[in-house]
């Protein structure tokens, strides 16, 4: 089976700034994560491969330092990883985005199936997932929880959404969009680290994976953001508290004195 | 860990890279270097799981990686429960073949990244989640005789719940006790002291002037003191409590570590 995951970095702060001008994120200068719903992602290719046998890509599109998320990715067991990174690409929306993924995915050949997490934290559209299904004319199904079977034909996944689950059996090949119920997602062993820090990762530029440069880009996007600006602050700092509940208790109560509450 | 104390061999705490260093072979490099002027001082190397959260490297897979030595006497592991079963099981693997005993069995903090053991992970169906006390029992039943494990106190928790919940670490197997920092004498310890007399407990010194930190770490506001000597409060921990060991957390390794051959007298 050869699976390609789509991973996005993203920034790592709630404090997310808008540039006035472009309406884009700013990112120059914000510590840079991958984004944690593809971590359900990379982590169900991973265990996909391994019991089934085949190929874990990595795919992300974004500027040269978005070469840190695809050796995150390789880390974790990915076997190769692949970046699209070109001034051509900047300004992409999810339309934009989705077509120059679904093009490098064609690139890649053979594909069965598109891994992708159900959004991304930034721009919080989970559109991208299905825009390269829609550009690929493949079939797909978002919000996956359970990969309940895979054959050499067909793969059944269970959906969640707000009333309850669907599942859903589609022959391959297939683009998925995966949510934080589907499994647990591993971290990088030092030994993985290591290795990823000597491979390399090819760059592929808009001729290599032959886009209509009509189509990338800003010129490219037909979203038209009108305004933008980040949700108020609540001024409130969130901390989940885990244990038992006596434990929790005491865990809250200590909060509580450091903030000098009680 | 008796011995510890009568031998007069520090504990010394050693953070392991943080998984997103930007320059890891540098920070391994020093890792090592500090993991090996301990093991040579005669200490023992205490080396932290992920601390308040952060996404670091194992303290087993780098002593596997690098093929540090092992002394039995002179490494101890730190093991919270936010780690998937799996990592559990090759962490405990690698400490159990590479001969490292000591573990200090904590809670932890979790993150986004950091998955929390499960009931069912450690066959434990009927617990609410996965506390130091559970994990605690899984090592001594699943790893007898392999690991001596010991536990945390902190007596800036309330008192009554703190001195329940290491009742039950005792019962579940620790053989040892590391206090939270102190800033000289603690009733609260005091009395942990007279409580359990036949447990080994090892006091720990905050060698870090910063105390903002400290208040974050215990979870308890200390208040600020400019003229804090980490050295000095040391000295005073020795004379207060002469029949502890001591821990020693954010121990300066440039300006601190060749203090310590004259400080436990």
């Amino acid at each position: 089976m050869k699976i390609v995951i789509c991973l996005k970095q993203v920034p790592a702060t709630n404090d997310t700034k808008i540039d006035p001008e472009t309406k884009r994120i700013i990112r120059e200068g914000v510590k840079a994560i991958l984004n944690p719903f593809d971590t359900y992602a990379v982590e169900e290719a991973i265990q996909l491969r391994d019991k089934f046998g085949g190929e874990v890509i990595a795919l992300s599109m974004g500027p040269p330092k978005a070469e840190e998320i695809l050796k995150e990715a390789l880390a974790l067991g990915v076997d190769r990883a692949i970046l699209l990174s070109d001034r051509a690409f900047g300004g992409s929306d999810t339309w934009a985005t989705s077509y120059a993924l679904a093009k490098a995915i064609k690139k890649i050949s053979d594909v069965d199936l598109v891994i992708c997490g159900k959004q991304a934290i930034d721009g919080d559209t989970a559109q991208v997932g299905p825009g390269i299904a829609a550009h690929l004319g493949w079939s797909q199904a978002t919000y996956v929880m359970a990969i309940e079977e895979v054959s050499s034909f067909f793969i059944r996944v269970k959906r969640m959404h707000e009333d309850g689950y669907d599942i859903c059996e589609m022959p391959f090949p297939v683009v998925i969009t995966v949510v934080k119920d589907i499994n647990i997602p591993r971290v990088p062993t030092l030994k993985g680290r290591l290795a990823s820090l000597k491979k390399e990762i090819p760059i592929w530029k808009p001729k290599d994976i032959k886009v209509d440069k009509s189509k990338i880009g800003l010129d490219g996007s037909p979203t038209r953001v009108v305004k933008i600006e980040p949700p108020k602050p609540r001024h409130i700092n969130t901390k989940k508290i885990e244990g038992s509940a006596p434990e929790c208790a005491r865990s809250l109560l200590r909060e509580l004195r450091l903030r000098n509450i009680i | 860990m008796l011995h510890h104390i009568r031998n007069r061999t520090y504990l010394v705490e050693v953070l392991p890279p943080k998984q997103d260093s930007e320059n890891l072979e540098a920070d391994l490099e020093k890792f090592s270097h500090r993991y090996l002027r301990v093991i040579n001082s005669g200490y023992c190397v205490c080396i932290t799981d992920n601390t308040m959260g952060h996404l670091s490297f194992q303290g087993s897979e780098i002593i596997e990686e690098f093929e540090l030595p092992v002394l039995p006497e002179q490494v101890m592991i730190h093991l919270n429960t936010f780690h998937r079963k799996d990592d559990l099981d090759n962490i405990l693997n690698t400490c159990k073949y590479k001969g490292i005993k000591y573990l200090l069995v904590v809670t932890g903090d979790g993150s986004i990244r950091l998955p929390k053991l499960r009931p069912v992970d450690l066959d434990f169906a009927d617990a609410d989640s996965i506390t130091s006390v559970e994990l605690l029992k899984y090592l001594n039943s699943e790893y007898a005789g392999i690991f001596v494990t010991g536990v945390a106190f902190n007596p800036y928790e309330p008192e009554e719940h703190e001195f329940e919940k290491m009742d039950r670490k005792i019962k579940a197997g620790a053989k040892f006790i590391i206090t939270q920092p102190l800033l000289g004498r603690n009733k609260v310890i005091d009395k942990l002291l007279k409580k359990y007399p036949e447990i080994p407990v090892f006091v720990e010194a905050w060698m870090s002037k910063n105390l903002t930190l400290l208040s974050e770490a215990i979870g308890y506001e200390l208040p600020e003191r400019k003229d804090f000597d980490p050295i000095a409060n040391l000295k005073m921990l020795h004379k207060l409590y002469p029949g502890c060991g001591v821990y020693l957390s954010l121990l300066k390794f440039k300006t601190q570590y060749d203090l310590l051959k004259d400080t436990w007298i």
